[in-house]
């Protein structure tokens, strides 16, 4: 009995203190890790949402802090060994999903709480502007006469498992050709050495616009406005609905719910500020806002597509 | 034209202009401290540039870009402790000249150079640019393979004495380079459960171990002789004149040429890097001495202080700076991990590189390509400034201390890529591995060629194949990569003339031992 009244003592202290650290949160600056280089997508982004929100925050300031090294694995470990007190933000992608499973990392999904998603980016299916292909269902054709060479980033990568993906729904065979980084497979996409490439939107929009490349499907719900003739992939007769990655924020688990709410609260009023969305759009990242509750939603879908294809094609370790 | 003339006008705003003056001075200090090189100043630059206006973060970054590929020399030449990783070569012909008394000379020789080979390669971004990047386009994996081949095949240049260690070095290095995740099956090597390796050895670190620590172990290894033989610790060389005469200027003309023509031609090929420049122009910069001046009276032996080996390396550097900007602001493919940096650089401002930044943000895309010019223009000057008073000054600090400082310095460098201590312990080990070959006189030029080709070579090749679906014979088809080919029979040619020039001398010695000539006289 005594025991038992002083755990629940200890329980109505201990939720009374993480009530009055919510209270005046934040009282310093708060690190948004970005488990990547300067320079690349994560980075970009988290610095247009942390210039914004740091005109809407009281009480400290978010700095972002890059901690790269083993494809993101050395800034999500960081992060999920961080106190959970909110003043650990991560920059969180969809290899936060994949790398537990696939590179060994030591945490898992469960050991991140979701904030909120600003930005999601469908996968599209690309060709080079000289390419015989003038639509998907060419291109599927095709490919299920003889197998295709398709530039992806790396074997494992969402981006080979959205072509895993495709070879599921439908007859279509592709030979996997893996290249490292961005600039790369542009290279072989635009000299023609492909015959097409798996890219996310965010990426390829740009050279889609220029007319380098063309565009053929893109894995969302709703076409894309700036690309409104390319159809999505279920139009096309993929059946996939989405398939995209994802960029949002995510705190170590057993941060205090409040805390949670607050910094979702705070990334949905930058989304509301038109000078955020405006710059957000120009680097080519379209941006969304989902809360809390709806990015689970997001990484739960994303991860239970994703362990399907690793354990069937036996990638990972 | 009317383009142009938009760039130049963007760039002579006092307030952009002040920013490439003040990236050029930066980057001189940057590429001459060891252990810190542009690389790592962008990426502590980069999110400061935020808060700037894009013209200005630009310039200050072109700036930086061209005079730190130059700096790198300085303590190359005056301690033989490369500045930066393109400084490599410099330190073999630099330090030697600088050690007989000719440091002002060989710094002379260095910036003159770097100099040179910028402008050709901002006039050829000026001019050529969208023309020169559908080459870019022509290179697919197949090429690409034929291109690391022909990089591997330039270490022949260095395999002066014994070739054995030499080839064991590139194995060396190639080996090092299967570290990491593989790119084809995606499965991790020789990784041993270390998140760090995933990605392969950290490079940054990797570099600033292979040069800055080992020079580190070197210079203390001669203060502990010096010691032992109870001399005083001998002094850094004085840097003395810096005059060139006019006749030394006539010889590297045809040289400064070809370096600056090898930079550009590497440089706006995506994947191949200011490295591989700097090899293959040192190549043959040094077939040419051994065919002009080697042996002829009042002339030093390659690697002993020729011009040739301080004016090859420098000006093909610095010719890769603007022309890797070639396939970056045409096309949107970065030329080199530096020159990718400015992707982040413009992405940060909301734009992005590729044929639209020319519709779109035409006024940044002129200034940066106009900058590189005008960088290369002050660099001169601001390069003397530099050795006349600062360098001049840090120099004169005794060689004890220096060791210390630059050993904090690498760490820090080390460190700052991805704030990660692990990159510490790379350092240092690289650090003792490259010291150990020193003292095995193993060479360590070919195993950097091997490091940096190496994931080149392996994935270019695995893709070809795939996409050939095994035929081998896609390397050497005349038809449908001719690119492929020639580079593949001119890597032969590198081969193959040393051995051909051996078998033709010893055939000529043989038909001509009864008469044979006294030696030269050494100086």
């Amino acid at each position: 009995m005594n025991k038992l009244a002083v755990m629940l003592a200890s329980v109505l202290v201990g939720g009374s203190i993480s009530a009055a650290v919510a209270a005046d949160y934040p009282t310093k600056n708060i690190d948004l890790v970005v488990p990547f280089d300067p320079g690349g997508a994560v980075d970009a982004t988290s610095r247009i949402i942390a210039e914004t929100a740091n005109t809407l925050l009281q009480g400290g300031e978010i700095n972002v802090v890059n901690k790269s090294g083993g494809g993101g694995i050395v800034g999500q470990t960081f992060a999920s060994r961080a106190a959970p007190d909110g003043y650990t933000l991560l920059a969180m992608t969809s290899s936060v999903v994949t790398n537990p499973q696939m590179k060994g990392a030591s945490y898992t999904v469960e050991d991140f709480l979701p904030v909120g998603l600003y930005n999601l980016d469908p996968e599209v299916i690309v060709v080079p502007a000289g390419s015989p292909f003038k639509s998907a269902e060419e291109f599927i054709a095709a490919a299920e006469k003889e197998p295709l060479n398709i530039v992806i980033a790396g074997i494992g990568t969402s981006h080979h498992m959205s072509g895993l993906a495709i070879e599921r729904v439908t007859e279509a065979k592709f030979n996997y050709v893996p290249t490292k980084g961005f600039g790369q497979q542009l290279q072989a996409v635009l000299g023609g050495h492909a015959d097409g490439a798996f890219w996310p939107m965010g990426e390829a929009s740009s050279h889609a616009e220029s007319g380098g490349v063309r565009l053929l499907a893109i894995a969302s719900d709703a076409r894309d406005e700036k690309f409104a003739d390319v159809p999505t992939f279920q139009e096309a007769g993929i059946d996939i609905p989405i398939w995209a990655t994802f960029r949002g924020w995510s705190v170590p688990k057993g941060t205090p719910d409040d805390v949670v709410a607050t910094l979702s609260d705070l990334l949905r009023q930058v989304y509301e500020t038109p000078a955020y969305t405006e710059k957000m759009s120009e680097a080519g990242f379209g941006p969304v806002y989902r809360d809390a509750a709806e990015f689970r939603k997001v990484i739960d879908e994303y991860a239970k597509l994703t362990s399907v294809i690793i354990e069937e094609n036996g990638l990972g370790k | 034209m009317d383009l142009i003339a938009l760039g130049f006008a963007t760039l002579f705003d006092p307030s952009v202009i002040l920013m490439l003056i003040l990236g050029v001075a930066a980057g001189m200090v940057v590429g001459s401290i060891p252990g810190i090189n542009d690389n790592i100043a962008f990426a502590v630059f980069i999110p400061f540039s935020f808060a700037m206006p894009p013209e200005q973060a630009l310039a200050l970054m072109v700036g930086v870009y061209c005079a730190a590929a130059a700096g790198g020399a300085i303590p190359a030449i005056m301690i033989k402790v490369p500045g930066t990783a393109s400084a490599l070569l410099t330190a073999v012909d630099g330090n030697a000249m600088a050690r007989r008394g000719e440091a002002g000379k060989a710094l002379s020789i260095a910036m003159t150079s770097s100099v040179i080979g910028g402008i050709a390669s901002s006039l050829i971004l000026l001019v050529f640019a969208p023309a020169l990047a559908t080459v870019a386009l022509r290179f697919g994996y197949v090429e690409n393979f034929a291109l690391a081949i022909l990089g591997m095949s330039s270490v022949v240049g260095l395999l002066s004495g014994n070739v054995i260690k030499g080839i064991a070095s590139g194995l060396i290095g190639l080996l090092a380079a299967t570290v990491g995740f593989s790119l084809t099956t995606g499965f991790p090597r020789f990784t041993y459960d270390n998140v760090n390796l995933i990605e392969g050895i950290p490079f940054v670190p990797l570099l600033v171990g292979l040069f800055g620590i080992a020079a580190m172990f070197e210079l203390l290894a001669d203060i502990w002789q010096e010691r032992k033989a109870g001399r005083s610790v001998s002094a850094l060389p004085t840097i003395g004149s810096m005059r060139l005469p006019r006749d030394l200027v006539r010889r590297l003309l045809p040289v400064w040429a070809g370096s600056a023509t090898i930079g550009n031609l590497i440089g706006m090929l995506p994947g191949a890097g200011m490295l591989m420049a700097i090899f293959l122009a040192y190549d043959q910069a040094s077939r040419r001495f051994h065919r002009c001046f080697a042996g002829k009276p009042g002339e030093t032996d390659w690697g002993e202080g020729a011009p040739e080996g301080i004016a090859a390396p420098e000006s093909a550097n610095n010719a890769v700076t603007a022309s890797s900007m070639v396939p970056l602001l045409s096309l949107g493919i970065p030329g080199n991990s530096t020159s990718a940096l400015f992707i982040g650089a413009l992405a940060i401002h909301g734009m992005v590189p590729g044929p639209l930044l020319f519709t779109q943000h035409g006024d940044i895309a002129w200034m940066i390509i106009v900058a590189f010019l005008i960088a290369n223009l002050v660099m001169w000057p601001i390069a003397f400034l530099v050795i006349k008073s600062v360098s001049r000054s840090i120099f004169a600090i005794p060689k004890e201390a220096m060791v210390g400082v630059i050993a904090l310095l690498c760490m820090l460098g080390a460190y700052a890529d991805g704030a990660n201590i692990f990159n510490i312990w790379v350092a240092l080990v690289a650090g003792a591995v490259a010291y150990a070959m020193r003292l095995a006189n193993i060479p360590l030029g070919p195993a950097i060629l091997g490091l940096i080709l190496g994931p080149q070579m392996e994935s270019s090749l695995s893709n070809s194949l795939s996409m050939s679906r095994g035929d081998w014979l896609v390397f050497i088809d005349p038809v449908n990569h001719p690119i492929s080919a020639a580079m593949i029979a001119l890597s032969l040619l590198l081969w193959l003339l040393p051995v051909l020039g051996h078998w033709r001398r010893s055939r000529r010695a043989g038909l001509s031992q009864e008469a044979a000539l006294p030696a030269p006289p050494r100086p």
